[in-house]
């Protein structure tokens, strides 16, 4: 090492450090795309879309049919249960029960059930 | 007594080991790519977007009236049938997506439950020519609630001395 010019040292190093910096920001960028794919598939395996949908249908099964059960409701009924097997893979039940008194309202109660064998979803709601 | 002479090449030392660890990092983590097109986020925004659009065409225009999807679902073969309802899909489609979106390309079918309770899938628009089956499709739904004597001209077995719950679906691609 004898008659090397050993100055700026420091400047090579803080060189070294930014470098360092600079790389650990790429490593970030780079976990992005990854973070992106967790969150659509979360996205995408939640049926967010199903179950509000599901919901409506319900309503305007209740609109149509009120809780009375006849041919008629038990097969629309029936209807949304065997297409949504078929068709969603989802497991769905729903049930209207007479009109309750509801802070003033006449509100039935309604339970809907669905699973699709990774979201469960219940829920009571007064219609 | 401690030297404390050449603090300056223990930092290189310090600085090659880092380096070489980093090296190893980048070779070894090389084997998987993500690249956006893995990351199923174009399907999940293509995914909203439809149902937005589903759930668009389903809302009437004032209460108690019918909702423009029901009325396309009714006349399937019809005029304002199955073919307008997938030209409007697409047209709604472009407009909320805000840009003239030429790759993208759908198709509508529509799910009955019969008489004898199997549940059936047919064609509610004309097939795409350019459809392959192949496609990296997603799939979007809407329930609608027909009326009696609806769908008019449907596949016989279709049962419309009954109101019913049949199911809107909609492919949707991107070629």
């Amino acid at each position: 090492m004898a008659c090397m010019n050993e100055d700026g040292q420091w400047i090579v190093l803080m060189g070294l450090l930014v470098a360092v910096g600079l790389f650990f920001l790429a490593l970030i960028i780079n976990q992005s795309a990854l973070v992106g794919q967790t969150t659509a598939e979360g996205v995408l395996e939640f049926p967010k879309n199903d179950i509000r949908d599901l919901r409506e249908a319900v309503f305007d099964y209740v609109d149509e049919f009120d809780h009375e059960e006849d041919t008629e409701s038990k097969a629309v009924r029936d209807d949304i249960i065997a297409i949504s097997l078929e068709r969603k893979n989802a497991v769905v039940n729903f049930s209207v029960g007479d009109p309750e008194d509801i802070s003033g309202r006449d509100l039935h109660p309604i339970t809907i059930h669905y699973n699709n064998g990774v979201t469960e979803y219940d829920e009571t709601v007064y219609y | 007594m401690v030297n404390d002479g050449g603090q300056l090449y223990t930092m290189e030392g310090v600085a090659a080991g880092l380096i070489m660890l980093l090296t190893a990092y980048i070779v070894i983590s090389t084997t998987s790519v993500y690249t956006p097109g893995d990351t199923h986020i174009p399907d999940m925004q293509l995914e909203q977007l439809g149902n937005d659009v589903l759930a668009m065409m389903d809302t009437p225009d004032r209460d108690g009236e019918e909702s423009q999807l029901v009325g396309f679902v009714k006349n399937v073969t019809g005029p304002c049938g199955g073919n307008d309802l997938w030209d409007e899909f697409l047209d709604n489609c472009k407009m909320r997506a805000g840009d003239e979106d030429d790759n993208l390309h759908a198709q509508a079918y529509l799910s009955y439950r019969r008489s004898d309770g199997s549940v059936d899938t047919t064609p509610l628009s004309s097939e795409d020519p350019e459809f392959t089956g192949r496609e990296n499709t997603v799939r979007v739904t809407r329930w609608v609630q027909l009326p009696v004597g609806s769908p008019s001209d449907m596949p016989p077995d279709v049962e419309t001395t009954r109101p019913q719950a049949v199911l809107v679906e909609v492919l949707l691609w991107r070629a």
